[in-house]
């Protein structure tokens, strides 16, 4: 899973050599052989080195507290979303709707790595929710929403279909 | 005796004395008690005896074996307004409660949906022990009062008669209630969320069905088979309006008509024989016997071993069969135009009822278009595929995607009921008649109320020979349905028709979510009593 992100994100960027990965370790982590110094071995390593190599910076933020917060959420999304029990994802969406509330972008005010990564990893667990439970979390909903119809970034997911209107519109049935 | 035994002797004498004197101590002081007791009590006897001048005023009367003709006019509680103030009136209710303070005691007396405070205080026509008497009256008991009605300056919000009270001047006990009831009323009627806010007890529905007859007390039960009640009368109207004739069916057949997995066998003399699980056969025959337009009310026995919230296995179903001159879409419009009217019969006539329910179990209100929307099977699977629901072109609709189907109908069109037309043929039934222009498609229709299905219906086939086309098909033993079959051979009009279940109509027009609380005595695979 996180090799065809890997591989979405080099063509968001528009490298032209797509890389070669291998993994390690029985959760697979991605490692990526350098030839200038020793292997890059993480999602969240690996993906910051190709938007350098790209010469994308804003992608990683366009002011220190910018960049500090999509630090943090990248960090949020290779400790806290990959491998979380059911109870969990209740609680993060939870977090992460209110988070949302008054927010476009997840960290300023244009799309950076966090969007992109925290769409990748949110996608499985979107994609089995019924409709109901997308209304209920109409701010992760329309973000998502957003994301998902950026310009180049969703390769190797499947489009969501999101409705314009509510159709469960009081508390009851 | 030795020394030893003596002192041992000494000393259990002693100690029995000591016990004694214990013991001896203890019996004084409980005979002081229980005198003391005695006299209290024949001091209270005394007074009650001396001081009660209104000792016929009130009292547990003799069971009522019809020992006399009185002729006494007793008024309705609903009928107590500030119209009646001033009157002495005789009336006879429940006890839905009663609570006396200090000289008086307040009771709140009960008549079905209706209910009225009343007032016993001493004075020169109620004594002490009428007061105390009346507050001991155990809740439910029936009572005959006769009383002065008084208007009231402040509104009593609690009562359904808000503007008069009953001054009490003679209360007598008809029938008697034990003291413990199975189950509270007050409890019953508590909606869910407000039983767990404020810590009160709610009353759970098995708790519910098992003590029917007190728990069909309650206003909530009341009002909802009342309007149970009206919808049948609605039914039965409109269709007579519309030239229908109101047949009877019988329910003990000897063949399955929908199918074997779902039926009763009873046994039948010698042999065995079935309950009927629709009318379907017996309704197509009186077609083909010239009755033209017919309905028929009464039990549909299904042996679906399914606990869920929308089936019992038995249930009452209202079924509709008619002829028709050139397209079945005629059928359509006469069973939609008959379903408008009952909704519209109920909004205008039981929004009392409507009301009642919904403070126990709020809802929106039932919405509908005049016409009634029709939707052809594509265009809902295209709605459903936009919506991101994937489904075939043959399949039939799961539970789920009806109710999705429903909540999209409903953003997009604003109502609760619609037809859904031209259903795929693989998931009808045998007698279902195909479409004429597409094969893979039928002439049937499925309604829905709220998201979820309330009829099933369709063209039916009324030639002889594709009737067994179809029904070999199927699979189905062409002996069982001979006599069926044998009934278009001699000249059958075309026709078709639909049943809804008047339980299910009921618990989706009200907006409930569990069938047993719109059907009086539910039967399900767990339940046969009471």
């Amino acid at each position: 899973m996180a090799l065809r992100e890997l591989s979405s994100l080099e063509k968001y960027l528009g490298l032209k050599k797509p890389n070669k990965y291998s993994t390690q370790g029985d959760k697979k982590v991605p490692v990526l052989q350098n030839n200038n110094g020793p292997p890059l071995v993480g999602l969240v390593t690996i993906a910051c080195h190709l938007v350098k190599e790209a010469k994308r910076p804003e992608l990683l933020g366009d002011s220190a507290e910018g960049r500090a917060v999509v630090q943090q959420w990248l960090e949020h999304r290779v400790t806290k979303l990959d491998g979380c029990t059911k109870e969990d994802t209740k609680t993060i969406l939870k977090d992460l709707n209110l988070y949302l509330q008054d927010k476009v972008f997840l960290a300023g005010n244009q799309f950076t790595l966090a969007d992109a990564f925290i769409y990748f990893g949110i996608h499985p667990l979107i994609v089995e929710m019924p409709i109901q439970e997308k209304e209920q979390y109409v701010n992760v909903t329309r973000w998502f929403d957003h994301i998902q119809h950026h310009p180049g970034l969703r390769h190797h997911l499947p489009p969501l279909v999101v409705l314009r209107n509510r159709i469960y519109t009081s508390r009851h049935h | 005796m030795t020394k030893e035994t003596v002192d041992g002797a000494m000393e259990e004498q002693q100690a029995q004395s000591k016990k004694g004197l214990k013991k001896q101590q203890k019996e004084v002081e409980k005979a002081a008690k229980k005198a003391e007791k005695q006299a209290k009590l024949a001091a209270e006897q005394q007074s009650t005896e001396e001081d009660d001048f209104a000792k016929d005023r009130y009292g547990v009367l003799a069971m009522v074996q019809s020992q006399q003709k009185l002729d006494r006019t007793l008024v309705r509680v609903k009928d107590l307004t500030p119209e009646k103030a001033d009157q002495l009136i005789w009336m006879r209710a429940r006890v839905h409660t009663s609570r006396a303070k200090g000289k008086q005691c307040f009771l709140v007396l009960r008549q079905q949906q209706f209910n009225v405070q009343a007032l016993v205080a001493v004075g020169d026509r109620a004594s002490k022990q009428m007061v105390k008497f009346a507050a001991n009256i155990t809740k439910e008991s029936i009572v005959d009062v006769e009383a002065a009605v008084r208007r009231v300056e402040q509104k009593i919000e609690s009562c359904s008669q808000q503007d008069v009270e009953l001054h009490i001047e003679r209360i007598f006990v008809i029938s008697q209630a034990e003291p413990r009831l199975p189950l509270q009323l007050e409890d019953a009627v508590r909606p869910d969320g407000e039983g767990e806010e404020e810590g009160r007890a709610t009353v759970n529905q098995d708790t519910k069905l098992d003590n029917r007859v007190i728990d069909l007390r309650t206003t909530t039960s009341q009002a909802i088979f009342r309007l149970q009640s009206g919808v049948c009368q609605l039914f039965r109207d409109t269709l007579t309006q519309k030239g229908f004739v109101e047949i009877q069916t019988p329910k003990i057949i000897s063949a399955a008509s929908e199918g074997g997995a779902n039926v009763f066998t009873v046994s039948y003399f010698k042999t065995s024989a079935y309950l009927a699980q629709s009318p379907q056969l017996y309704k197509q025959m009186c077609i083909c016997a010239d009755f033209d337009k017919v309905f028929c009310v009464g039990p549909v026995f299904r042996a679906e071993d399914s606990n869920t919230h929308r089936h019992l296995t038995e249930f009452v179903g209202l079924d509709i069969e008619m002829a028709f001159n050139y397209h079945y879409h005629e059928v359509i419009e006469s069973i939609t135009d008959t379903m408008v009217q009952i909704f519209k019969g109920l909004r205008d006539n039981f929004q009392t009822e409507i009301q009642t329910v919904n403070k126990q179990f709020p809802s929106e209100p039932f919405k509908f278009l005049e016409p009634t929307l029709r939707l052809e099977y594509t265009e809902a699977l295209a709605m459903l595929h936009e919506a991101g629901v994937e489904m075939g072109d043959e399949e039939d609709l799961s539970t789920p995607n009806e109710k999705l189907l429903g909540r999209l109908v409903k953003e997009k069109y604003d109502t609760d009921f619609y037809v859904l037309d031209k259903y795929p043929l693989a998931v009808r039934p045998f007698y279902t008649m195909p479409d004429p222009n597409n094969p893979k498609y039928s002439n049937s229709y499925d309604m829905f109320m709220r998201g979820e299905e309330i009829l099933s219906g369709a063209q039916r086939v009324h030639d002889a020979q594709l009737l067994t086309e179809r029904a070999i098909h199927h699979q189905i033993d062409l002996e069982k349905i001979k006599a069926y079959i044998d009934s278009f051979r001699y000249g059958a009009p075309p026709h078709g028709g639909g049943g809804i279940g008047l339980e299910r109509v009921c618990m989706l027009y009200l907006g409930l979510h569990n069938i047993r609380q719109t059907s009086m005595f539910p039967r399900d695979p767990k339940r046969l009593t009471p």
